[in-house]
């Protein structure tokens, strides 16, 4: 890998609006025929409050690396190459106390100083200053900690991912009892400091802690009726969530299991469940690819509604380009384990710069093509088995000159807000003009 | 998370033919379950057992007039392992033990192939036709199968061999009645599942006969875990063969391993292990030899992990 | 077989009163307790050449149709007809009115009923994509085989001949003589979709049936496919029934558009037409949710569809969209059971439901626990109920704990004219948007 230089990834923005960046992530799979590459240097900021595109073809590494967030990807067969994923978590602002305010942004939530350097700005923090978190290199505990809290995830086939064997009350409820305890004793009315031995019993009750004989002793009274004010706080905390998620009737819901559920109803579920705890970072993976088109508009409207009043920052992927058009702020492209393009969505769908981006963009069907005229990208996806370094479009562009083959490209930026991997719009410098690709007038 | 999708094909040498990629597909099948070593395990057992059946008229001196009777050497009776002539020891009627576990071997692979043939083909038959043509027919010999799969199969078996008479060849029939429910079970489900598939109503598209289209798309498609449990079941039949001679449902003297079991359990707490305990093993080796090969038979031959390159 | 003149004019496929219903079965004994209408009434031609696309979401029989009209499952009620001409057609649709009289004519021509040479030749000249390319491919056969059995099993061809055959037809599909010796899991998706392809091409046959065949590709495969298969129209006068839930893509392929929903046919029209004005709602809510690359940041436009589709065994009365219809007027067909679908969504109310006995879909007694739960439904209703459901009410009066209720009773809505070759099933002309 002669490109794979080790360092930030230029943006624009400041570091202190961003709320998670994935630094040079390179994510292997080892199988029979060798290594796969799936991920391969992947690099990208999401920003606070933003909805964040990852768009791309099958096998190209767009849900390995939103996996990657939450130590999701099985290792083995997967190998964790090198890279971090640096979060950096919110808390609620000191000057408003959540409410939202000027301070905050409205937000009601601020980062807070990285314990490291108290705000100097150290490796730690990635010189922000701002507590700053590895996500892959985080042990267990704390990952549980974020996971469902401060980071939250929907996946493709809601049907899936909820548990066939829970209601909708018990699957909801485990989120709160596991972060939001606290919230759960107080709303139930339970002094959340007590040291006598029913206040531990019913506290490691709100913290599904228990164990056979203490749930035997909650059964009967007095405990029982603590834990029953408990589950009724937990209840109404449930009925909220889904409340929120516009779902008729949550109380009825609530008792139904998620085969009962059309769809769109499960998918509105998860996205309950995912906003629970009110996350910095929703990483939605597909969401409504498994929907039909006119419920998959609902689940849109209702995820960047949520977005917008929690100001959550959302890292949305999809196959689906004109899908990401719509609900993206700034998109990012990948292609064979490699991010080729990141841009805010209307410049890269209107004018996009590599050459993946635009053959994606005319391969589409759309009001504007003629009949059997799309632009077929020809070939391909390459092989990601131990690839050689050079570009891995080079097979299948119109554009490929010598230096495609020998070096690879990584992202640079061209312009404001702005990175593209390719030689066109960034020729090295120690390469002869000859070798460069030929500057195509649309391109430049 | 698919990242075996996208794997480009390799390019094929210009003489290519149907024969020789079905040759290669069957080397890389067999290369894969040589990769395994719990079933090669299994698989060299096996051949060993095998080759120590079919050899066994030249290992052994053939008794006569019957061969598959115990030669009884009554100037010997019950010496341990090692005696003159007796590696491993003779029974209390004087009955050597390497020859029994040598000729029960035999009885045990005629046993289960015949056993197996017969059930797998009643087994495959049945199932077939009822996963196939569904209704009314499939109602009712699945009704017939309930019946066989409620009465527990070494009771079954027991009492039909009984009923019969105590001969070794009453117990073929009686273990080709109880095994085949299983075949028939695991076919129709299998049929039933391989029939949804799209390439059936493609074929039916075509026009191609109903006929062919279960010779050439659900037949192939659905016989994977019938082949497993066949192998499995060359291993079970024998246990439950050699169970049912224990108790004395085949003739005395016969050179099989649950006849000869049992004609040493007597003299066990004498002190006079061997009569017992190497035809024992063999039942054991057997049995686990064919569980080990089915186990791996069964990662093998799906046809979606195959040579997923 | 017939002139150049005369094939011109005849339909290749006439699809009248078409229906499929699949019972539901429940219980140890398997009695039948309801039945799937999946298709249901559902008639149109296809003309020869033409790329006829049928759209909806899942369940609204679009597959099922397809199926139909491949020969491949049996009508409930009415058919398919293959290859009328236009004498024929005439006929067929005055002899629609009667069953009994239709007899002999559907012996003759509804493709479920052919025999010998007539259904061989029907077989030959319909043939079907499937959506999964793996599913579709027997697993354990070579290309060669796979492609080459059409023309085994019509003896079109054996030995070498085949195999030029075979590599023939894998050409014009984009893959070549390498490929012949492989098994359908060696190839990607776009690649297994191509050999599909091919083997739907091997016996040269007039209407090809496409069901998905695009969708589970990525965008710059199907793109590929989608190209591949245009040209191939354009080469071989091939006539597609092309089946979708993609509107983009049927927008780029068809020529005339069925829409459907919950098994009926809401609205046809030729392509331009329907996405210039759509005539019925549903399609018009489809194209709001459907976003479309080349439209431009009008976010307004964007947006779904409230509530779920319905119980295909219990369709709606009236116009069958009616529950999620934004445009709905007291004539779209309100009954009981949309009172029942609110009762659902009341909290607390639901739950107090006794019984429901019904004299008819539209009228009904709802029993409750007590009185009160009974009054709280009629205010409820009173004031929450949407303003055409209200009028659509002919009585609603409480009686203890029962509460009577009866709406106007309206008939199923029929496909009428909006113009050239436009049909839709809306009791209203104009609507909203409009």
């Amino acid at each position: 890998m002669t490109s794979a230089a080790v360092e930030p990834t230029p943006t624009a923005a400041p570091a202190a609006s961003v709320i998670a960046s994935v630094r040079d992530l390179r994510v292997h799979f080892r199988t029979k025929a060798g290594i796969v590459h799936a991920v391969d240097g992947v690099n990208f900021d999401i920003r606070n409050g933003e909805t964040l595109g990852l768009v791309g073809e099958t096998g190209c590494g767009k849900s390995v690396t939103a996996r990657s967030f939450l130590q999701l990807v099985p290792m083995p067969p997967g190998i964790p190459v090198s890279g971090s994923i640096l979060f950096r978590p919110r808390n609620p602002c000191p000057d408003c106390l959540g409410e939202g305010c000027s301070a905050c942004d409205r937000t009601g939530r601020v980062s807070s100083p990285c314990p490291a350097c108290s705000g100097e700005g150290c490796q730690h923090c990635d010189q922000t200053g701002l507590e700053t978190i590895d996500l892959l290199d985080l042990p267990d505990q704390q990952l549980r900690d974020i996971r469902g809290d401060r980071i939250a995830m929907i996946f493709q086939d809601p049907g899936k991912a909820l548990n066939p064997a829970l209601s909708v009350r018990d699957q909801l409820g485990e989120v709160f009892f596991t972060h939001r305890s606290a919230e759960l004793l107080d709303a139930a009315g339970i002094d959340p400091d007590t040291q006598s031995v029913t206040g531990r019993m019913i506290r490691r009750k709100a913290n599904m802690r228990s164990r056979g004989v203490e749930n035997l002793a909650l059964a009967i009274p007095p405990l029982r009726d603590r834990r029953v004010a408990l589950a009724s706080a937990a209840d109404g905390m449930v009925a909220a969530a889904l409340a929120e998620t516009q779902i008729p009737n949550p109380m009825s819901v609530m008792d139904r299991f998620p085969h009962e559920l059309s769809g769109g109803m499960k998918q509105r579920v998860m996205i309950a469940q995912a906003l629970a705890c009110n996350p910095d970072l929703l990483i939605a993976d597909e969401p409504t690819t498994a929907l039909d088109v006119t419920v998959q508009a609902r689940i849109i409207e209702l995820i960047s509604q949520l977005q917008e009043r929690y100001r959550t920052a959302v890292l949305y992927i999809s196959h689906d380009l004109s899908l990401v058009k719509r609900v993206c702020d700034r998109t990012a492209v990948m292609y064979a384990g490699q991010i080729v393009e990141v841009g805010d969505s209307d410049q890269i769908f209107h004018d996009p710069e590599h050459p993946y981006t635009q053959g994606l963009i005319e391969a589409i069907p759309s009001t504007n093509r003629e009949r059997g005229r799309l632009e077929a990208i020809e070939g391909t996806v390459p092989e990601l088995i131990e690839p050689e370094s050079a570009c891995r479009f080079a097979g299948r562009c119109p554009h490929t000159a010598p230096v495609c083959t020998t070096h690879d490209p990584v992202l640079e930026p061209i312009g404001e807000d702005r990175l593209v991997a390719c030689f066109i719009h960034n020729p090295p410098a120690t390469v002869p003009t000859e070798q460069l690709p030929r500057p195509d007038g649309r391109l430049l | 998370m698919d990242v075996t999708e996208r794997l480009p094909i390799p390019p094929a040498p210009p003489s290519e033919s149907a024969l020789r990629v079905r040759a290669r597909r069957a080397g890389e099948l067999t290369a894969n379950v040589l990769s395994n070593p719990t079933t090669l395990t299994g698989l060299i057992i096996i051949l060993l057992m095998i080759s120590m059946a079919l050899l066994a008229p030249w290992i052994t001196v053939p008794n006569t007039p019957d061969p598959t009777q115990m030669p009884r050497d009554w100037g010997a009776i019950a010496v341990p392992p090692g005696s003159p002539g007796h590696p491993l020891g003779t029974t209390n009627t004087g009955g050597d033990v390497l020859y029994g576990v040598i000729w029960g071997a035999r009885t045990s692979l005629r046993l289960s192939l015949i056993v197996v043939s017969i059930t797998v083909t009643v087994g495959v038959a049945i199932g077939s036709l009822a996963g196939f043509l569904g209704g009314r027919i499939d109602e009712i010999l699945m009704r017939i199968v309930d019946v066989f799969l409620s009465i527990p199969e070494l009771i079954f078996a027991l009492a039909i061999a009984a009923v019969l008479g105590p001969s070794f060849r009453n117990i073929i029939l009686a273990l080709a009645v109880v095994f085949w429910v299983k075949y028939a079970r695991i076919m129709r489900a299998q049929v039933i599942h391989v029939k949804q598939n799209e390439y059936v109503d493609a074929a039916r598209v075509i026009g191609d006969a109903p006929l062919r289209i279960f010779g050439k798309d659900i037949l192939p498609n659905s016989i994977t875990p019938v082949i497993v449990q066949a192998t499995l079941d060359m291993g079970n039949i024998v246990l439950v063969g050699a169970t049912l001679s224990f108790i004395g449902l085949a003739e005395a003297g016969l050179a099989e391993w649950g006849v000869l079991v049992s004609e040493g359990q007597a003299g066990i707490s004498a002190g006079r292990w061997w009569a017992s305990t190497f035809p024992g093993m063999m039942v054991f080796l057997w049995a686990l030899a064919f569980n080990l090969l089915g186990d791996g038979l069964r990662d093998v031959l799906d046809p979606r992990t195959e040579t997923s390159r | 077989m017939t002139t150049a003149v005369e094939a011109d004019t005849r339909t290749l496929i006439a699809v009248r009163g078409l229906k499929k219903h699949f019972p539901i079965k429940e219980g140890a004994l398997q009695r039948v307790t309801g039945h799937v209408q999946a298709v249901d009434e559902v008639s149109f031609d296809i003309e020869k050449g033409q790329t006829l696309g049928l759209v909806g979401e899942s369940g609204c029989g679009k597959t099922t149709l397809g199926r139909l009209v491949a020969g491949l499952s049996e009508p409930t009620a009415g058919g398919v007809y293959f290859d009328l001409g236009p004498q024929e057609k005439i006929e067929l649709d005055r002899l629609m009115a009667s069953d009994a009289e239709r007899a002999e004519f559907d012996d003759e021509h509804r493709v479920d009923l052919l025999k010998g040479d007539a259904w061989r030749r029907f077989r030959r000249n319909t043939q079907m994509v499937f959506q999964d390319s793996f599913a579709s491919l027997n697993p354990r056969q070579l290309v060669k085989d796979i492609v080459g059995r059409p023309l085994r099993v019509h003896r079109e061809a054996s030995g070498t001949a085949l195999v030029e055959r075979v590599v023939e037809l894998l050409e014009q599909v984009g893959l070549g003589r390498q490929h012949l010796y492989r098994y359908p899991h060696q190839f990607s998706g776009g690649q297994r979709q191509r050999i599909s392809i091919a083997r739907a091409l091997a016996l040269d046959p007039g209407l090809v049936v496409l069901d998905e065949p695009s969708s589970a590709l990525d965008v710059s495969v199907q793109a590929q496919i989608l190209n591949l298969l245009h040209d191939l129209q354009a080469d071989r006068g091939l006539t597609y029934l092309f089946i979708t839930h993609d509107l983009s893509v049927v927008r780029h392929m068809a020529d005339q558009i069925v829409v459907m929903y919950l098994g009926r046919v809401s609205e046809r029209a030729p392509t331009d037409d329907l996405f210039a004005a759509p005539r019925h709602p549903y399609t018009e809510a489809l194209l709001r949710a459907s976003p479309d690359l080349d439209a431009d940041g009008d976010e307004d436009g964007f947006q779904g569809l409230e509530g779920s589709v319905p119980d295909p065994a219990r369709p709606p009365q009236g116009c069958r969209f009616h529950t999620r219809c934004v445009y709905a007027t007291r004539v779209c067909g309100w009954e009981i059971d949309d009172v029942v679908l609110r009762l659902e969504e009341t909290p607390g109310l639901f739950d107090r439901l006794e019984d429901v006995e019904r004299r008819s879909p539209f009228d009904a007694e709802l029993r409750f626990e007590s009185e009160q739960a009974a009054r709280t439904l009629v205010s409820t209703f009173q004031n929450e109920a949407p303003e055409p459901m209200r009028d659509a009410l002919e009585d609603m009066t409480v009686e203890g704990r029962t509460v009577a209720i009866r709406f106007n009773p309206v008939p199923e809505v029929e496909l009428t004219s909006r113009g050239t070759d436009h049909e839709a099933a809306c009791v209203l002309e104009d609507f909203g948007s409009n």
